[in-house]
């Protein structure tokens, strides 16, 4: 479908869209990370498949804000992406991987649980296939972090430690996106952020708590001021995501 | 970490068959992680586990053929003989 047959965005609602898909984009390619260092065959068939379809999601909403999705996701300015550095963190040990797996997929949910009666019919079909998949992200999130919880041991501290460090960027993920305002009086989603992020903190407090696990909630605010900002790890993230494209950008794949 | 042993049915089709065998924790992980392993291309509408320990087998001993009963090998070798003998010398069969 090219642009010119789909409705257009305004400016506001686009902005606010691309927050979501390249939190989508970004976690996905972080996920992908782990294909061949997954602790064990089956888990790393499971996380890479997550991986997938999370970057199939972004592909989705790409396609809404742009007709050349490859140069879109890949070739803006850093400044240009708003990705939120919950999915931007490179969490390279497989604790905090499985941390910000959870972190993120439970805010995921509700985000297109909130776009599911979307004033767009293309973003209900959209939110409606990746709800399909999203129980299943969440379901494996949580099945590790139960079990590592479970009995005091160095995977318990190891994800306490974890979920202390990455919490408080999470935070940054509920900040009001720009064009937000303008998506919520079009319809486009029924659930504003701080709406959303509420609701997330308790079901994580919750979690918690059901786990045994203490932890203090972040009381400052979140290291991200914008969604214009990158994380420190994001350069080197970029250029490996454009290494092929940028060999011959006029290539026809 | 445990073995268990993934079957698979297709809506449509008669039976489940043995698709592979996987390693999880426990059963409740078991479950998701043999869909993605098996499953996430479509390949069945159902999925059956079982872990492998509690499998019942035959040992070598009771399944290897006794080479002495051939009467019980029929592979009609001998009827067919007699019903070729019969046509041929034109008799009903």
């Amino acid at each position: 479908m090219t642009s010119s047959q789909k409705p257009r965005l305004s400016s506001g609602a686009a902005e606010w869209l691309t927050s979501f898909a390249d939190d989508e984009h970004i976690v996905g390619a972080r996920h992908a990370n782990w294909i061949g260092l997954g602790p064990f065959l089956e888990e790393d068939l499971a996380f890479c498949s997550i991986a997938q379809d999370e970057l199939g999601h972004a592909v989705a909403l790409y396609e809404l804000l742009t007709d050349d999705v490859d140069k879109f996701a890949l070739m803006r300015e850093p400044s240009a992406y708003r990705s939120c550095w919950l999915a931007e963190l490179p969490c390279l040990r497989w604790d905090d991987a499985l941390v910000r797996h959870w972190l993120y997929d439970e805010a995921e949910l509700l985000r297109w649980q909130a776009m599911a009666d979307s004033s767009r019919q293309d973003l209900c079909d959209i939110a409606a296939r990746s709800l399909s998949e999203e129980a299943f992200h969440r379901q494996h999130s949580r099945m590790y972090l139960e079990r590592l919880t479970s009995t005091a041991s160095e995977g318990r501290s190891r994800i306490i430690a974890s979920i202390e460090q990455v919490l408080p960027i999470a935070l940054g993920l509920w900040e009001p996106v720009a064009g937000e305002q303008e998506a919520l009086a079009q319809g486009l989603t029924s659930r504003a952020s701080s709406e959303m992020g509420a609701e997330w903190a308790t079901g994580v407090q919750a979690a918690l708590a059901a786990w045994g696990v203490e932890v203090a909630w972040p009381s400052v605010g979140p290291a991200q001021r914008a969604r214009s900002e990158r994380h420190a790890s994001f350069g080197e993230l970029h250029h490996d995501l454009q290494a092929v494209m940028v060999i011959d950008p006029d290539a026809d794949w | 970490m445990k073995t268990y042993e993934v079957f698979l049915r297709k809506d449509g089709k008669d039976e489940f068959r043995h698709a592979g065998s996987m390693q999880a924790p426990d059963g409740e992980m078991a479950v998701p992680l043999a869909r993605e392993a098996y499953a996430r291309r479509g390949e069945g509408d159902h999925l059956w586990l079982v872990e492998r320990s509690d499998i019942l087998a035959a040992g070598p001993d009771l399944m290897s053929v006794n080479a002495s009963k051939t009467h019980r090998h029929n592979d009609g070798k001998v009827v067919a003989e007699t019903r070729k003998a019969r046509r041929t010398a034109g008799g009903a069969e």
